[in-house]
């Protein structure tokens, strides 16, 4: 009898999980596992009782009235922080529930009971930590970006060896010990989850998301093992069901294992490059001296025609090469460096980095920076292989490197750096110096590279003038980079505006920027501007947009989007050719086609929407750096794409307004 | 020992038929599916209460009551959003 009312309260639950397949069905599914779940609350409480009426009554009170008002006042672009606030304390619960069970005196468990109870600890606080770390990313209480210790899988090899030692020891010890061994086993898993959740950031978030939602689930079901619970496990069961689901749903569709993900490997930088790199921000501190003004305010003396000089020497080059040095270092600049190659790479230039042997403050020091932010190493080459190559070369680029290219090595004689080999970068077409000042290097010879009539001199700190090459460059050095920027700013809007009046079809594509912007409101209104101009208006969501699962479905229904205008992206891939305008918001990778036709980058094989594909395209992001693999957007760069950088939501203000006008 | 058996048994059949059905939810539902799944795998509530089901040392009803009111959190505030959410989500058929 008691089987079978079980049964029947685990049937409900399962008829409202399957009330999911429709939109129309899924509230009352919702209601339906929440009846199945209070019907089970009410069977325990009929059958076994309560002793402790007072506390149970008040935590109960207490629980629900944080829970409800919590969940009516997160905004929707939140949800995956509270959801994963959510997976936490329901992990709380997970193993508090087992350790009280596990050290209760006077009824035994049973070996399986046993066993499951240590599991449910262990489980449970690697979903609370993952979940806390998860829900602090999210809401931007810590830093997003992955944070990886050294000796990461080392430590997190050894957490979980201790935590089958401390774990299997417990089935043996006394009572006394065995409480400290099941604490040490909370302390560990829990250790563990924070180990797991830490590296992992940004566009990663929903595979983290939903992996802890099946260990939530896995959790419960443990705790239903240790007390004998058909519903318990029953229910726990079919979370950790549908958590498997999303995560194996999130991982294809980027294209990346299971693994790949919750053990990330950073391209070109193996564990023993790590190691050496971590001396490098000590010896910077150690030096403050006159470097100490770097990165402070940008430069006032790099001249705009200097700047528009460099743009086109590197738009028209089609060889290139970097030159890095200690200065790049210093003013960490690497990463723009190597954002600028991959743009370059991208428009089909060659790009190499020249090393000389005495770079930076160790050897090979230039070249664990640059494989830090993932440059192939089969780029990096020596002095000996590239110095015969400068004279066939269209264009160097120095930063913060200048003894090491010093031409008076070879030219002058007598002086401290007389017979020193150098990077021949003079014999270059062109070259542009990326160099704090003009003033001579540790050797104290003045650089007579700077006098020559071929190079172009950016001064000021590194990161900054290579982010503005970047951008001029992006922003249109293709054709003449010496018009002021706001009136072609301005043409560009009035021509996507022309664009979106004249479509009958328009897809628009939303990505996390437009959460961020909060531009779906403007979005939603921009689109019934199209439609009542007789355009058929849909979106286009990419499973991994957002940082959930779903997240933009949610974003956009409450912005009252019917959601059969939301496609999914097998519906929406085949349309985009017969699509007038592609309007892109606040998305990059799930766009960007390099993951289709470029092979080796961290987003290659990941299925993407074909933005490409469609007659025009328009992208209101907030620049044009790459997304978060890191890989340039060749798309913003196609003929037909017109950007429009800047904050999503003034950006579709303003097309509406240029709408409206046309 | 059938005891185990009939645990695992359950186990398997809760996994297997949520498996099957939910491969079939859109991807439009994912969100909401998550946040209600997050509600049921609260259900250690019933394990929460369970322990004060017999008298409690005092240790036992501070554990046990952080049990349930995080649970409880959980599970109440797991459904209020997800019915919130799916409150959004209008057809234009329903509209009009």
């Amino acid at each position: 009898m008691t089987v079978l009312v079980d049964f029947s309260v685990i049937a409900v639950l399962i008829l409202g999980i399957s009330q999911f397949r429709r939109p129309a069905g899924a509230r009352l599914g919702n209601w339906l596992a929440a009846l199945a779940l209070g019907c089970a609350f009410a069977l325990v409480l009929a059958r076994h009782g309560v002793d402790d009426v007072r506390t149970v009554a008040f935590a109960l009170a207490a629980g629900t009235a944080a829970g409800y008002a919590l969940a009516r006042v997160v905004d929707m672009i939140h949800m995956p922080a509270m959801v994963a606030f959510q997976h936490g304390a329901g992990g709380v619960a997970a193993f508090l529930v087992s350790l009280v069970e596990l050290t209760r005196v006077g009824h035994g468990l049973g070996l399986i009971g046993e066993i499951s109870g240590v599991l449910g600890l262990a489980i449970g606080a690697l979903t609370f930590s993952g979940s806390m770390i998860a829900s602090a990313k999210l809401a931007g209480r810590m830093r997003q970006a992955p944070q990886v210790l050294a000796g990461h899988d080392g430590w997190a090899l050894f957490v979980l060896v201790a935590l089958f030692v401390a774990g299997g020891a417990s089935f043996f010890a006394t009572a006394g010990l065995a409480l400290a061994l099941y604490v040490a086993v909370i302390a560990l898993g829990a250790g563990l989850g924070v180990l797991v959740a830490m590296r992992i950031g940004g566009a990663d978030m929903p595979v983290l998301i939903s992996a802890l939602n099946a260990t939530a689930g896995l959790a419960a079901s443990l705790c239903g093992m240790v007390i004998a619970s058909q519903l318990l496990i029953a229910f726990g069961a079919t979370v950790a069901a549908s958590g498997s689901i999303l995560t194996l749903v999130m991982c294809r569709a980027m294209n990346r294992p299971f693994r790949g993900v919750i053990m990330p490997r950073y391209k070109a930088a193996p564990a023993a490059a790590r190691e050496a790199a971590k001396p490098a921000p000590a010896i910077a501190a150690a030096h403050p001296g006159p470097n100490s003004s770097q990165g402070g305010a940008p430069p006032a003396t790099s001249g705009r025609d200097d700047l528009t000089v460099a743009v086109l020497a590197l738009a028209e080059a089609r060889t290139v090469i970097f030159i890095p040095g200690y200065g790049m270092a210093l003013a960490k600049a690497q990463q723009e460096v190597a954002n600028l190659a991959a743009t370059l790479i991208a428009r089909g230039k060659t790009v190499r980095y020249a090393i000389h042997p005495v770079a930076g403050r160790m050897p090979g020091h230039m070249n664990v920076l640059l494989a830090e932010v993932g440059v192939d190493y089969e780029m990096l080459v020596e002095m000996e292989s590239i110095n015969e190559e400068f004279p066939a070369t269209d264009c160097v680029v120095v930063v913060g490197a200048c003894d090491v290219v010093n031409p008076a090595a070879v030219e002058v004689e007598g002086t401290p750096i007389s017979g020193m080999p150098i990077l021949m970068a003079h014999l270059a077409r062109r070259v542009v110096c990326c160099n704090f000042d003009l003033q001579p290097g540790y050797s104290g010879v003045a650089n007579s590279l700077y006098l020559r009539g071929n190079v172009t001199v950016l001064e000021g700190d590194a990161r900054h003038t290579v982010a503005s090459l970047h951008e001029r460059l992006l922003a249109g050095g293709e054709k003449s980079a010496s018009h002021t920027a706001p009136p072609t700013a301005q043409d560009a809007q009035r021509q996507a505006a022309l664009a979106l009046a004249g479509a009958k079809r328009v897809v628009i594509i939303p990505g996390y920027g437009m959460a961020l912007a909060k531009a779906q409101f403007a979005l939603v209104k921009l689109a019934s501007r199209l439609r009542g101009g007789g355009a058929t208006v849909n979106y286009a969501i990419h499973p991994v947009a957002g940082r959930m699962p779903g997240h933009m479905n949610v974003l956009l229904a409450e912005a009252e989007v019917e959601y059969e205008d939301l496609l999914e992206m097998e519906e929406a891939n085949p349309m985009f050719a017969d699509t007038d305008v592609a309007l892109v918001v606040g998305a990059c990778d799930v766009v960007n086609p390099a993951a289709v036709e470029v092979e080796g980058t961290p987003i290659s094989g990941m299925p993407i929407l074909h933005a490409d594909r469609a007659r025009q395209v328009i992208v209101c992001n907030f620049d044009t750096r790459p997304g978060y693999s890191g890989v340039a957007n060749p798309l913003y760069l196609y003929e037909k794409t017109i950007v429009l950088p800047g904050d999503a939501r003034q950006t579709v203000g303003d097309l509406i307004a240029l709408f409206d006008e046309v | 020992m059938s005891n185990i058996l009939l645990m695992l048994a359950v186990f398997l059949g809760a996994f297997l038929i949520g498996y099957a059905l939910i491969s079939r939810v859109p991807p439009l539902l994912h969100t909401p599916l998550m946040s209600m799944t997050n509600a049921i795998s609260a259900i250690t509530i019933l394990g929460a209460v369970l322990l004060f089901a017999q008298p409690t040392s005092p240790v036992e009803k501070v554990l046990g009551g952080i049990a349930i009111f995080t649970a409880t959190f959980n599970v109440v505030g797991g459904f209020a959003v997800t019915d919130r959410m799916l409150r959004l989500f209008r057809s234009r058929e329903r509209q009009s």
